[in-house]
């Protein structure tokens, strides 16, 4: 039995945060002489320098420094893998409103006014601003991904029917409330850089390279992010890196806070995708052969593209089985901002692919998509193999699903609404259902990055200082890792102090990411536990002639006959018997084993899978929509904490809805990003929540050995919102000819709803 | 430069600022409040939303010296006293009313408004409604919706509705 | 934010004064607009005159069959007056459309009118209702005083005082609001006045601003019924058409919400 761990637990600085004394990076004291940082963006998209003036920057009030890629000691670079995105542009601008520069200023205004004080001179070259414009140019950042099987374009001829189409899905900014943030500051043993970011070994990495010193001369540390939703991965490294520059040049502190207008124009965002369909079925529904081609828009530079669009390919098939397939990934490289991690990473965008075929066979077949779902599912036998190889072995959809449609009245409720919008007449209401699935693979499909490390101290009094590698943005990671450390030690959780993130303290660690926080660093900091837990164990057996072991529960070490002692009592006695109370941890995922080279492997330890139904409403005479009602249900395998993983559930789902349906990004032709603040930027508000919303945890040990049998929750709910999309297109397709599905396509935009409809009714006639 | 004086959180304060200081600059860099936050700077997200002469505004949309006089409460002041949290605090850490936390103080000045001017009587759906000038980005709502109905209950159960904003 | 020096006054003829004496001055209630738009720099006033505190701007009154409202009176408290609520509701219920709650409580019925925003709330129902705006020297039909997207018939240092609305027989108010911002994509007030005339005024979607759809009110003043509207339609090309909607897709709303509005009479 657990005392801990599968409890619930408010999110440990819950306290802190109802009372405004949580602080963020912007909200800590700034040394008195600091400085403050502020980019100069370039006025015009893709263009080569001429030339750019900066005296009247130098000689503006308050300007101490101004650094361009010149100054720049060692590699001009933020890019992560692929070293592509320069810091400050050099020579040319590869997308508008990049860095040229970066001034350093007393106050942050002075700074900000100087930033617009520059004189450019520059020849504009021809923009690629959309995923159409530069797979029409053979623009792309690397060859494409092929996954093969079986002879597609027989077993589509072949097929009774077959169908084809073309879907547009559209990126997502991720409007984290904190925006990016950073604080360097100097010191005699180095660089200690305090940072809003989900990677800060990374960023530690980044700097070192930059500035030309060692890594074990910085130290970055992050306590919480207000949010990040994996904008904060790669993206606030930049800000770092130049703060740092900044504190290295002048020996002054430096902060460095884009305001939200640059936030948006400067960073990454979800990749837009453009997805070609074709799949060949039979009359039952049961697809023979699937020939999809998945185009993103990557950006100017490759930041984590590669692995994102490897994702979208790992999740074309979401859950079904393509009996013959041919999936082609093209990563179009553009003269826009360089996209990035959000959420997901590149799976919910294939996901979108595999939900709209199913519903294409399933109208094409006039049979419920649930059935034509359901009838396609992996199976553990026959049907079981991925495009890309890897065996699934722990599918739980086939009973999960019927579960949901069951306990959401899915039948009813469709036939229910069928019925209504036939009768609807001249009411302008039309209603839509859909129940789509998740399957959603857990691993850094990286294989390398899967590893975590964890320090514990005990102190001679009992108290305990955890410290991982995986940092807080709102999951509540901390709580979790907390939670584990806390059952395996046998104290209580307020016995486990909570620590900031620091590289000084775990090195070498991965981003929090791919959802995997708690997989990786909750085993980490077991793996430390228990270390010290036997520790103990050894000393206080020997100390007090015990055979057998202990047991280490609820603030006591006992003994199976019955004795027992306060914990502190025995860390005491073993700091008196020269016991080491220290110690860390180190978990690296078992079995994976993915080649990129050949297309095939294991990437993932395991599968996360959920499904819902949502309920929409249309307005078609106006295009406004909203989601009546969604029932949930979410595998999470054995909760560390149910209360953290509803949130993430509603959180996912909600952020999934608002990229769907409302979140729409707009650029100019040279590839401004146009919808830069919330006030054009539209995400979901309070009202925008569906008004029932049911979520049940699905029961269900993981099979894997994952830390006590739980299972990564992070991304995968986001997927569940592709449930509402396809509701929508469910209410659209009652203006369609029978056996047509509408080619609705994403953010369904109460313009596009409209454009939709018109669409049907055209094709109705 | 202008003198300002008022009162934030039952103190009076003043101090010499420039006439295009925000209300929120003043709170945090003058005063050191920093549980009141800055999202967006274009006016939407509500992180940054306080109280003034009891009623709940946005303080990046406001000029410090158009507080002069005023009763500010941010939400540093917002508990009665240093060991106790309001009702609206201590439901948002109940009912898990948040994730990252950095919308939190905005959202709870919002709800302890919301509340004075409903006198308790909240349904869901007005919530909803009534919350439309504040964003998070992490819950979903939910939460904080759960959150805002049982603070107002517990708040008209004991008559606290009245001095909501205080 | 450019420099700005601010000047709070407590009565009408220190405001035109304080007006009068700076380079480049705006009066400021408050603030709502004219704040975000000066952290934008997208205006750059070098003196405000702080008019929210001038205690005869401030409140709601009626005299006979007219309301008047006075500029510095909150959008909150417009939509709760009790007397507005009583009188003209379609008016309390649009002033509780405009923003969010935080804007409702700063944000003044005078300072929107003299704004004249293509996208607000107000100028539909000064307009559709034939209100009169009164300023520090003069009375102004609505019909004389939008002019164009934020351009009115308000002289330099004219300050709008109140804004008196005669009581029609019955009006409403239908709008789409941009989802983002929350100002109107397409705000349409239909009203029937005291003489029976009927006026329609369309906000949010004009190239020009706020305008009166004369097509519809003569179609309506045949038969208050929505299936008058049947057939009628703006000129696409005379609509805003921006990132948040084309001008086609505004000109189908304007019918949408034109009807809307007349069935929630």
């Amino acid at each position: 039995m657990t005392h801990v761990v599968h409890r619930p637990h408010p999110h440990d600085s819950g306290p802190l945060h109802v009372t405004g004394t949580a602080p963020y990076v912007d909200d800590l004291p700034t040394p008195a002489n600091a400085l403050h940082a502020c980019f100069g963006l370039a006025p015009v998209g893709h263009a080569t320098i001429d030339t750019l003036d900066l005296s009247a920057v130098w000689a503006a009030p308050g300007v101490v420094d101004v650094v361009t890629a010149a100054d720049i000691p060692g590699e001009n670079n933020a890019g992560p893998v692929i070293h592509d995105e320069p810091l400050l542009a050099d020579g040319t601008i590869l997308f508008p409103g990049q860095a040229l520069f970066c001034v350093f200023a007393e106050t942050r205004l002075a700074a900000r006014k100087a930033a617009r004080l520059f004189t450019l001179e520059s020849t504009e070259l021809p923009a690629l601003t959309t995923v159409d414009e530069a797979v029409e140019a053979h623009s792309f950042l690397h060859g494409p991904l092929v996954f093969e099987r079986g002879d597609v374009s027989k077993a589509i001829e072949d097929a009774d029917y077959s169908s084809s189409s073309r879907l547009y899905i559209g990126g997502q900014e991720h409007f984290y409330l904190e925006g990016q943030g950073s604080l360097a500051l100097p010191s005699a043993d180095g660089l200690h850089i305090i940072s809003s970011t989900q990677h800060p070994s990374e960023i530690q990495d980044l700097v070192a390279e930059a500035l030309n010193i060692s890594a074990a001369e910085v130290t970055v540390e992050v306590r919480r992010m207000g949010g990040a939703f994996g904008g904060k991965e790669t993206q606030a490294a930049p800000l770092s890196i130049i703060a740092a520059l900044g504190a290295n040049r002048t020996g002054r502190a430096v902060r460095f806070r884009l305001d939200r207008d640059d936030d948006f124009v400067l960073t990454g965002k979800r990749h837009d995708f453009r997805a070609d369909i074709r799949v060949g079925f039979d009359a039952s529904g049961l697809i023979k052969g699937v020939d999809g081609i998945l185009a993103s828009r990557c950006g100017y530079g490759h930041d984590l593209s590669r692995a994102i669009n490897d994702r979208a390919m790992f999740h074309a098939d979401n859950a079904y089985f393509y009996p013959a397939l041919e999936l082609t990934s093209l990563r179009a490289k553009t003269h826009t901002v360089s996209n990035t991690a959000f959420r997901g990473f590149g799976g919910p965008q294939g996901m979108m692919l595999a939900e709209r075929l199913v519903d294409k066979v399933a109208a094409a077949v006039h049979r419920d998509p649930l059935d034509v779902r359901l009838a396609n599912l992996y199976n553990e036998t026959d049907r079981s193999v991925t495009p890309y190889g890897m065996t699934i072995e722990d599918n739980v959809l086939p009973q999960l699903m019927p579960q949901l449609a069951e306990t959401s009245d899915y039948r009813a409720r469709r036939a229910a609404i069928i019925d209504a919008n036939a009768s609807a007449g001249r009411s302008p209401v039309r209603r839509g259902i859909a129940l789509t699935p998740v399957r959603f693979g857990i691993s850094f499909t990286t294989s390398f990055l899967n590893q975590a490390g964890a320090l514990i101290n005990i102190y001679k009094d009992g108290s305990i200082l955890l410290n991982h590698g995986g940092t807080e943005m709102g999951q509540g990671l901390f709580v979790k890792v907390a939670q584990v450390a806390a059952e395996v030690l046998g104290v209580g959780l307020d016995d486990v102090k909570i620590s900031s993130t620091r590289t000084d303290k775990v090195p070498n660690t991965s981003a929090t990411a791919a959802s995997s926080g708690s997989d990786l660093n909750g085993w980490a900091a077991k793996l430390a536990a228990l270390e010290l837990r036997n520790r103990l164990t050894a000393f206080w057996c020997a100390e007090q002639g015990i055979d057998g072991g202990l047991t280490f529960a609820q603030g006591r070490v006992s003994t199976e006959d019955g004795q027992s002692w306060p914990f502190a009592e025995v860390v005491r006695a073993a700091y008196m018997g020269r016991v080491s109370l220290s110690a860390t941890g180190y978990y690296r995922t078992p079995k994976i084993d993915w080649d990129a080279k050949t297309g095939q492997g294991r990437p993932f330890l395991y599968f996360a899978y959920g499904a819902a139904v949502s309920e929409v409403e249309i307005d078609t005479l106006t295009g406004a929509n909203r989601v009546i009602r969604a029932d949930i249900l979410h595998d999470v395998g054995r909760s560390l904490n149910p209360d953290i993983d509803h949130g993430q559930i509603e959180g996912g789902f909600v952020q999934g809805m608002g990229w769907l349906t409302m979140e729409e990004l707009v650029y100019s032709a040279r590839g401004d990003v146009l919808t830069h603040a919330p006030s054009t930027y539209k995400i979901p508000c309070a009202s925008d929540r569906p008004d029932v919303l049911n979520i049940d945890l699905f029961d269900n040990a993981n099979a894997e050995d994952t830390i006590f049998k739980s299972k990564a929750v992070g991304e995968p709910p986001l997927m569940l919102a592709i449930s509402v999309h396809s509701a929508l297109a469910h209410a659209v397709s009652s203006f369609s000819p029978r056996g047509r599905w509408p080619d609705l396509d994403a953010p369904a935009t109460a313009e596009e709803i409209l454009r939709t409809i018109a669409t049907e009714r055209t094709q109705a006639l | 430069m202008t003198q300002i004086s008022m009162t934030v959180n039952g103190k009076a304060v003043s101090a010499d600022v420039e006439d295009r200081t925000l209300l929120v600059s003043f709170i945090r860099e003058h005063l050191g409040l920093t549980g009141t936050h800055v999202g967006c700077e274009t006016s939407q997200c509500g992180a940054c939303t306080v109280h003034v002469d009891g009623q709940a505004m946005k303080s990046c949309s406001m000029l410090a010296v158009m507080a002069q006089g005023a009763e500010i409460t941010t939400i540093e002041g917002l508990a009665p006293s240093a060991d106790t949290l309001h009702p609206v605090q201590e439901a948002f850490r109940e009912h898990h009313g948040l994730q990252c936390g950095f919308c939190t103080p905005g959202m709870i000045m919002s709800a302890a408004d919301m509340i004075r001017r409903y006198e308790g009587k909240l349904d869901e759906k007005t919530i909803r409604e009534q919350l439309e000038g504040n964003l998070c980005r992490c819950t979903g709502y939910h939460n904080i919706v759960k959150a805002i109905e049982a603070a107002a209950e517990t708040m008209a159960q004991s008559g606290e509705t009245q001095t909501a904003s205080a | 934010m450019y420099d700005v020096s601010y000047a709070r006054v407590n009565a009408v003829p220190a405001a035109v004064d304080a007006f009068s004496k700076g380079d480049d001055p705006k009066y400021i209630a408050g603030g709502q607009t004219l704040i975000p738009t000066m952290k934008a720099r997208l205006a750059a006033p070098s003196e405000l005159v702080d008019v929210s505190r001038i205690e005869d701007l401030i409140g709601i009154c009626e005299d006979g069959d007219v309301v008047i409202v006075g500029a510095s009176t909150t959008h909150a408290a417009v939509n709760a007056d009790a007397l507005m609520n009583q009188r003209i509701p379609s008016v309390s219920a649009l002033a509780g459309q405009i923003g969010d709650p935080m804007v409702r409580h700063r944000g003044t019925m005078g300072g929107s009118v003299a704004n004249n925003d293509p996208s607000a709330d107000y100028p539909a129902a000064v307009l559709a209702l034939g209100a009169t705006v009164r300023t520090d020297r003069r009375d102004i039909l609505a019909d004389d005083f939008f002019v164009d997207m934020f351009e009115t018939a308000l002289e330099e240092d004219e300050l709008v005082t109140a804004i008196a609305f005669p009581v029609p027989k019955r009006a409403a108010y239908a709008k789409f609001p941009n989802p983002a911002s929350r100002y109107a994509m397409v705000g349409v007030m239909v009203a029937e006045l005291a003489d029976g005339a009927i006026r329609v005024a369309v906000t949010g979607a004009g190239s020009s601003g706020v305008f009166r759809w004369t097509a519809a009110e003569k179609a309506l003043a045949g038969s208050m019924d929505a299936q008058a509207l049947d057939g009628l339609s703006v000129d696409a090309d005379d609509m805003l058409e921006d990132l948040h909607g084309s001008g086609e897709y505004r000109a189908h709303l304007i019918s949408v919400m034109t009807r809307r509005a007349v069935l929630a009479l």
